[in-house]
C-alpha cells in the first residue's frame, strides 16, 4: 500500500491523474478506515485551501476539507448557516469531529450524515474539480447514487467547497437530532431547517429529515404545505403530521421500529421548524 | 461532580485516602497489560467459530492449512480427549468434537507467526455441516418438542430449583392488594475495556504459565489442570494488570485459555491469544437473560404478606456460572425487606445463543428492577408513599431473615432516609420523576465451596524493614491491593507507603477462591489483618529476644523497657541471621464459620451483608419518551469505609454501570446472532450521559468485617435499577418493564402501543 500526501489541491489532482483507478482520497479518514483500504491512498487533510472559511458576495464558502469543531466553532457559520454549525457539533465525540471533516461526510453518503443533512436543507452547491481541472457545480442533494453510495467518483474528483447562500435578516435555520445517547451514537432522526418569514408568513422554506431516502432529501410536501402560513402554534402542529405522513422510514433493530422513526420525523420536523423561525424573527431562543 | 454530602458523612476522612503506586503506572501508561506482553518466539492463535447456531460438524477439512508459510500449528477437537470440563456442570470442551450450538462456537485453531497468517489460515478451514434446528427462546427450549442442545439435559433444564417459605397460598387468600407483572432483561456484558488475552508458555521445566489477568486464578488453575490432565503443580497463572473485570471476568475466558495451552503445548513455542472486541462479545460470557414473573400481596397497611416468583433465565448453550447467577437472582433479593411467605421457581434454559456468565452483582440488579417495580406498582395500588412503604418492611441488624440470612450489622433504612432526602423526595419540583430503591448483598460469599469459605495471606517482613503482603486475591483496579495496604499499615501502625502488595503469582501467594462474591475486603482483607498481626506479634517477639527486653512496637520502631529503641530493618536482619535466611513471615487465615444449610437451602450464606438505597430523579419528555437522569444518589452501608477514595470510585462506577443496564444496554439478537456486537452498537453510558452521583456514607461498624468494613464494589450497581425504574415510571406516568428502559419503549407505553 502507498501512502501519499498531497500539499495543495494542483498535487492532488496530478495525484489523481497519474493513478489508478483504485487510489482513493483520505481526509480525516473516519470514514475511510472502516471500509478496505484501497492500495493507493492520497491524504489531502493538510491541504490549506481546502480549509477556508468565508463569505463572499453574498455567499458562505466553506471548504471540503473544514473540520467538524472548526465548523461547529466558526462564527461566521454559526451566524450564517446555524443548522451547519449546529450538526457539526452533534458529530460523534470530540475526538471524531477533530479529524472529520465536512467533505468526509458529504461524500461518503450515509442518508442521515449530520452536517450533510443540514447543508442539503442551506441549499447548499457543492464545487468539485476533476482530474484535468474542469469545475462542476452540483447541489449537494444530487452527490448521492444509492445508499452509502456517491455520485462522484473520488478516485477521479476532488471536493473542494460548499456554497451556501447566507442567511439574512428574515431568515433562520436550525438542526436536531436524536439518538440513543448523547454521544458516538448515529442519529434515529435528524432534521434540518432553512425558513424565511415575512410579515409572519413562511414564504420560503427547505426541509430535510432522514433517514428516509438514501439522500438527505427535503420534504417537499410539506414544505408546500407550509408555504404561505404564519409562523404559529397551529403550523407548527401541521408541519409535524404532514412530516410524519410524508416521510416513508425503514425501522431497524439497532436503532428503532419505522413506526416511532416516523413519529420522531414529525416531532423533530416541527421542533426544528419552531427554531429556524424564531431565529428569522429574530426572537429569543429559550435556554 | 458532589462527592459526599457534608452533613451525612459529618467527617472528611482524607486519611483514609491511599492510592496504590500502581494508580500511577497506568495513567502514565507504564503498566504492563496483556496485550503488551510478549516472550520470544511467540506464536499467534486465532479461533474458526462456527457460523450456524445449531449444526453437526461433518468433516473438518483442514487442507493445506498447516502447510501454509508461516502456520505452525492447528488444532481440531478430533485430536483431543473428549473431557468435558464446566464451572457448576461439565458441559463444555475447549474445541467442539461434533456439536456446535451457537454462533461462535469453537470449533478449530491455528497457531501462526502472526495475527494475520492465523487468521488468514484460520479463514482457509473448511467445515462440513449439517444443520440442525435451533431454539433462542428459553421458555420454548423448556417445551417438550424444542430441539434438544445437551443430552445430558433433558428438555433443556440445565437447573431448576423450587423454593417455599412458609404459606404463600394462604397468604395471597389473605392478601387485601395484590400486584403481579412480567419483567424482562437482556444479556449484558461487563464491557470491559481490555478485550481478554493471554499468553501460555510451556517447557519442561516451568511446566504450563498462562499469563493472563484474572478474578479467580486460583480456580482458572484447577480447572485448566484437571481439563487438560496437566499436575497441578505444574500450571501456573502469572498475571499482568487488568484491564477491567466486574465479574465479568471472574474465570476469563476458559476456552481461550485452554486452546492456547494446547497450541503451546503443540508448538513447543509461547502462544499470545486475544479476543476482538466483537468475539468478546460473542463468547465474553455476558450475564444471563431473565424473564421474571412476580406477584406480590400486601396487607392494606403496607405489610408485605408474601412473593411468588416464576423465572426463567436464559443459559445460552453452555453454562459457566449461570446456575450460581439464577439462584442469587432469585433469591437475595428476598432478604431486602421482610416477606415471610415465598414462593419461586427458578429454570435455567439451554438455548442456541451466547453462552452467559456473570456480571457485577450476580443477577441481583435484575431482581432488583423486578421488586422495586412491583414494589412501587404496590404503593400506587396500596395508596401509601413508596418510601414508608420500604421504610415499614426492610430487615434491619439482628434479623434472620426469611431464607436464613444472619444480619449483623444493617442501616438500610438509614440508607433509605438519606438518599431520599438528598434527592428532594418530600420536595419535588414539578415536571420530574423520583425513584428510590433498596439492596442487599453478600459481603464475602461462603457458598462457592462450603469447606472453603475464608482466605489466607502472608505479611512478610523485608531485610530493608518494608512489608510484603502476599494474598491471593486480585486488584483488577477496584482498589484491593490499596485496601489491603491500608490495613496492614493500620495493624502495624507502619506508613503505607512501606507496604506492598502482590496477588497475581498463583506460585507465590496463597490459594484463593477468587475476586467474587464480594469476598475482596471482608474475606481477604481479614486475612490480611491476621497476617499483619501474627507479623506484629513475630516482631516483637524477635526484638526481645534481640534485646533480651520486653518491647512494644510504635510506628514502626521497637522500644523496650530500657528504653532502647531498634528500626524493622535490624529485627529483619537478626532473624535472618538466627535462622540462615529465613525471614518473619505472619501467616494469617481467617476461617468464617460454617455456613449451615438444611435440605431447602435455608442458611446463612455470607459473613455479613452490604445494604444501600439509590434515588434517582429524572425527566421524560412525553413528546418522545426520552429519558433525562439527572442525579443518582446512592447511599451504602458498607460498613466502615476503609478507603474512602476508591470507595467514592466504586460508587461512580458502579452506579454507571448500573444505568447502563437500566437504560441503554443489552444483547440483541437476530436468529441466534448477535446483532449488536460492536462497542458502536453495544451502547454503554457515554460520559455526557452520566449524571451527577452522590455517594453517601452510612458508616456503622460491623463486627465480622476487618475494621468494621463490608463490600462495596457489587452491591453499587443493584439499586440503580430499581430506582431509575421507578424515576421514569413517575415522571411518565407509565412503567417499562422490560430493561433497557429505552426513549422508544417509553413513548409504546404513553401511546399504548403494543409493542411487537
Ligand atoms: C466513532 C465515529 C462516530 C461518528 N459519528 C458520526 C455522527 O454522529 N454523525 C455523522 O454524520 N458522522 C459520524 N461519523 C462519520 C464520519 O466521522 C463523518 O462522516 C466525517 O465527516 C467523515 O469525514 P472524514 O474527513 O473523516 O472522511 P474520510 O473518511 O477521510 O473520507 C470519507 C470518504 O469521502 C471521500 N472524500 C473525503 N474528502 C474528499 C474530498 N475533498 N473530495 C472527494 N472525496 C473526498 C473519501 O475518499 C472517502 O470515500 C462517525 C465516525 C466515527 C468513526
Amino acid at each position: 500500500m502507498s501512502y501519499l500526501k498531497a500539499e495543495s489541491i494542483g498535487q492532488a489532482l496530478t495525484l489523481l491523474k497519474e493513478s489508478a483507478p483504485e487510489s482513493r482520497l483520505i481526509a480525516g479518514g473516519t470514514d475511510l478506515f472502516l471500509q478496505e483500504f484501497p492500495e493507493r491512498l492520497i491524504d489531502i487533510g493538510s491541504i490549506e485551501e481546502l480549509k477556508w472559511i468565508e463569505e463572499k458576495e453574498g455567499f458562505l464558502e466553506v471548504g471540503a476539507g473544514v473540520t467538524h469543531t472548526i465548523a461547529g466553532g466558526s462564527d461566521l457559520i454559526s451566524d450564517k448557516a446555524t443548522a451547519l454549525a449546529e450538526a457539526c457539533l452533534q458529530v460523534g465525540s470530540p475526538q471524531v469531529r477533530n479529524i472529520g471533516t465536512l467533505g468526509g461526510n458529504v461524500m461518503n453518503a450515509a442518508p442521515a450524515a449530520d452536517a450533510a443533512v443540514a447543508l442539503v436543507a442551506l441549499g447548499a452547491v457543492a464545487v468539485l474539480m476533476d482530474k484535468d481541472k474542469n469545475i462542476r457545480r452540483v447541489n449537494v442533494d444530487q452527490l448521492y447514487a444509492g445508499y452509502n453510495c456517491s455520485a462522484v467518483d473520488c478516485s477521479s474528483e476532488l471536493l473542494l467547497k460548499f456554497m451556501i447562500e447566507s442567511c439574512k435578516s428574515g431568515e433562520g435555520s436550525a438542526f436536531v437530532r436524536f439518538a440513543a445517547r448523547r454521544a458516538l451514537a448515529l442519529p434515529m432522526v435528524n432534521a434540518a431547517v432553512r425558513v424565511k418569514i415575512k410579515n409572519g408568513i413562511i414564504s420560503e422554506i427547505y426541509l430535510v429529515a432522514a433517514p428516509v431516502k438514501p439522500a438527505p432529501t427535503r420534504l417537499l410536501k410539506t414544505e408546500e404545505l407550509l408555504l404561505g402560513k404564519s409562523a404559529c402554534e397551529e403550523t407548527w402542529l401541521k408541519a409535524e403530521k404532514s412530516a410524519a405522513g410524508e416521510a416513508e422510514v425503514r425501522g431497524s433493530l439497532l436503532r428503532c421500529s419505522a413506526d416511532y422513526r416516523k413519529h420522531l420525523v414529525g416531532i423533530l420536523v416541527s421542533r426544528a421548524i419552531q427554531v429556524a423561525a424564531l431565529r428569522a424573527i429574530g426572537g429569543k431562543e429559550e435556554g | 461532580m458532589p462527592i459526599i454530602t457534608e452533613n451525612i458523612t459529618r467527617e472528611k476522612k482524607t486519611e483514609t485516602d491511599f492510592q496504590s503506586p500502581e494508580v500511577w503506572t497506568k495513567v502514565t501508561g507504564k503498566a504492563v497489560y496483556g496485550n503488551d506482553f510478549k516472550l520470544p518466539g511467540m506464536l499467534y492463535g486465532k479461533i474458526l467459530r462456527s457460523p450456524h447456531p445449531h449444526a453437526r460438524i461433518k468433516k473438518i477439512n483442514l487442507g493445506s492449512v498447516e502447510a501454509m508459510p508461516g502456520v505452525y500449528a492447528s488444532l481440531t477437537g478430533a485430536e483431543l480427549p473428549e473431557r468435558p470440563y464446566g464451572i457448576v456442570f461439565d458441559d463444555e470442551l475447549p474445541l467442539a468434537a461434533e456439536l456446535v450450538r451457537y454462533i461462535g462456537d469453537e470449533v478449530a485453531a491455528v497457531a501462526a507467526v502472526d495475527n494475520e497468517t492465523a487468521s488468514k489460515a484460520v479463514e482457509a478451514i473448511n467445515v462440513d455441516y449439517e444443520m440442525l434446528p435451533a431454539v433462542f427462546s428459553p421458555r420454548e427450549a423448556l417445551k417438550p418438542d424444542a430441539p434438544q442442545l445437551h443430552e445430558k439435559f433433558k428438555d433443556n433444564l440445565a437447573w431448576e430449583r423450587n423454593l417455599l417459605r412458609g404459606d404463600s397460598d394462604k397468604a395471597f387468600r389473605e392478601a387485601d392488594v395484590i400486584v403481579e407483572n412480567t419483567f424482562t432483561i437482556p444479556s449484558v456484558h461487563s464491557t470491559y475495556l481490555e478485550p481478554t488475552v493471554c499468553v501460555a508458555a510451556d517447557d519442561p521445566y516451568n511446566g504450563l504459565i498462562i499469563h493472563t489477568a484474572v478474578q479467580s486464578p486460583d480456580a482458572v488453575r484447577v480447572i485448566i489442570a484437571k481439563a487438560l490432565e496437566l499436575p497441578l503443580s505444574k500450571v501456573r497463572i502469572v498475571g499482568p494488570v487488568m484491564g477491567g473485570g466486574f465479574g465479568g471476568r471472574v474465570y476469563g475466558n476458559l476456552k481461550l485459555y485452554m486452546i492456547a495451552s494446547l497450541l503451546a503445548i503443540k508448538t513447543g513455542r509461547p502462544v499470545k491469544m486475544q479476543l476482538t472486541r466483537e468475539e468478546e462479545f460473542l463468547v465474553g460470557r455476558p450475564m444471563i437473560a431473565a424473564e421474571m414473573h412476580l406477584k406480590m400481596g400486601f396487607k392494606n397497611d403496607g405489610t408485605i404478606l408474601a412473593r411468588e416468583a416464576d423465572i426463567v433465565t436464559d443459559n445460552g448453550a453452555y453454562s459457566a456460572q449461570a446456575p450460581w447467577v439464577s439462584k442469587t437472582l432469585s433469591e437475595r433479593n428476598d432478604s431486602v425487606y421482610h416477606i415471610p411467605n415465598i414462593k419461586t421457581r427458578v429454570r435455567l434454559a439451554y438455548t442456541n445463543k451466547v453462552p452467559t456468565g456473570q456480571y457485577r452483582a450476580y443477577g441481583n440488579q435484575a431482581a432488583n428492577f423486578a421488586t422495586e417495580s412491583l414494589l412501587d406498582m404496590g404503593a400506587v395500588k396500596l395508596g401509601i408513599d413508596p418510601l414508608k412503604l420500604r421504610l415499614k418492611n426492610c430487615v434491619k441488624t439482628g434479623d434472620t431473615t426469611v431464607h436464613g440470612l444472619k444480619i449483623k450489622s444493617c442501616a438500610l433504612a438509614e440508607c433509605l432516609k438519606a438518599a431520599a432526602e438528598e434527592i428532594g423526595w418530600y420536595d419535588r419540583k414539578k415536571g420530574y420523576g423520583y425513584g428510590i430503591s433498596a439492596a442487599i448483598h453478600a459481603s464475602g460469599s461462603l457458598v462457592f465451596d462450603k469447606n472453603f469459605r475464608g482466605a489466607a495471606a502472608l505479611a512478610r517482613l523485608e531485610l530493608d524493614g518494608r512489608i510484603s503482603i502476599f494474598s491471593g486475591e486480585q486488584d483488577y483496579g477496584q482498589g484491593a491491593h490499596a485496601t489491603f495496604t491500608l490495613i496492614a499499615s493500620r495493624v502495624l501502625g507502619i506508613s503505607p507507603e512501606m507496604i506492598t502488595v502482590y496477588s497475581r503469582d498463583t506460585l507465590s501467594s496463597p490459594h484463593s477462591i477468587g475476586a467474587l462474591g464480594n469476598r475482596q475486603t471482608t474475606i481477604g482483607g481479614k486475612a490480611v489483618q491476621m497476617a499483619a498481626k501474627r507479623l506484629r506479634e513475630l516482631i516483637v517477639l524477635t526484638a526481645a529476644d534481640m534485646l533480651e527486653d520486653p518491647v512494644v512496637m510504635e510506628k514502626g520502631t521497637l522500644r523496650s523497657a530500657s528504653d532502647r529503641i531498634v528500626e524493622l530493618p535490624l529485627v529483619a536482619y537478626h532473624y535472618h541471621s538466627l535462622t540462615c535466611g529465613l525471614s518473619l513471615i505472619g501467616e494469617g487465615r481467617y476461617v468464617p464459620e460454617p455456613s449451615e444449610y438444611d435440605e431447602t437451602g435455608y442458611g446463612n450464606i455470607a459473613v455479613t451483608y452490604s445494604f444501600a438505597a439509590h434515588g434517582a430523579v429524572v425527566e421524560v419528555d412525553k413528546t418522545t419518551g426520552a429519558i433525562t437522569v439527572h442525579k443518582i444518589v446512592a447511599a451504602h452501608d458498607s460498613g466502615k469505609i476503609i478507603n474512602q477514595i476508591s470507595a467514592i470510585g466504586q460508587v461512580f462506577g458502579g452506579t454507571t454501570q448500573g444505568l447502563g443496564m437500566s437504560c441503554y444496554e443489552g444483547y440483541l439478537f437476530n436468529k441466534g446472532e448477535v446483532a449488536n456486537a460492536s462497542l458502536a452498537d453495544y451502547r454503554i453510558p457515554t460520559s455526557l450521559d452520566v449524571p451527577d452521583i452522590t455517594p453517601i456514607f452510612i458508616e456503622n461498624e460491623d463486627p465480622e468485617g476487618p475494621y468494621g468494613a463490608k463490600g462495596l464494589g457489587e452491591i453499587v450497581q443493584i439499586p440503580v435499577l430499581g430506582a431509575v425504574a421507578n424515576a421514569v415510571a413517575d415522571a411518565a406516568g407509565v412503567r417499562v418493564t422490560d430493561l433497557p428502559i429505552t426513549a422508544e419503549k417509553v413513548y409504546q407505553a404513553l401511546s399504548g402501543w403494543e409493542c411487537e
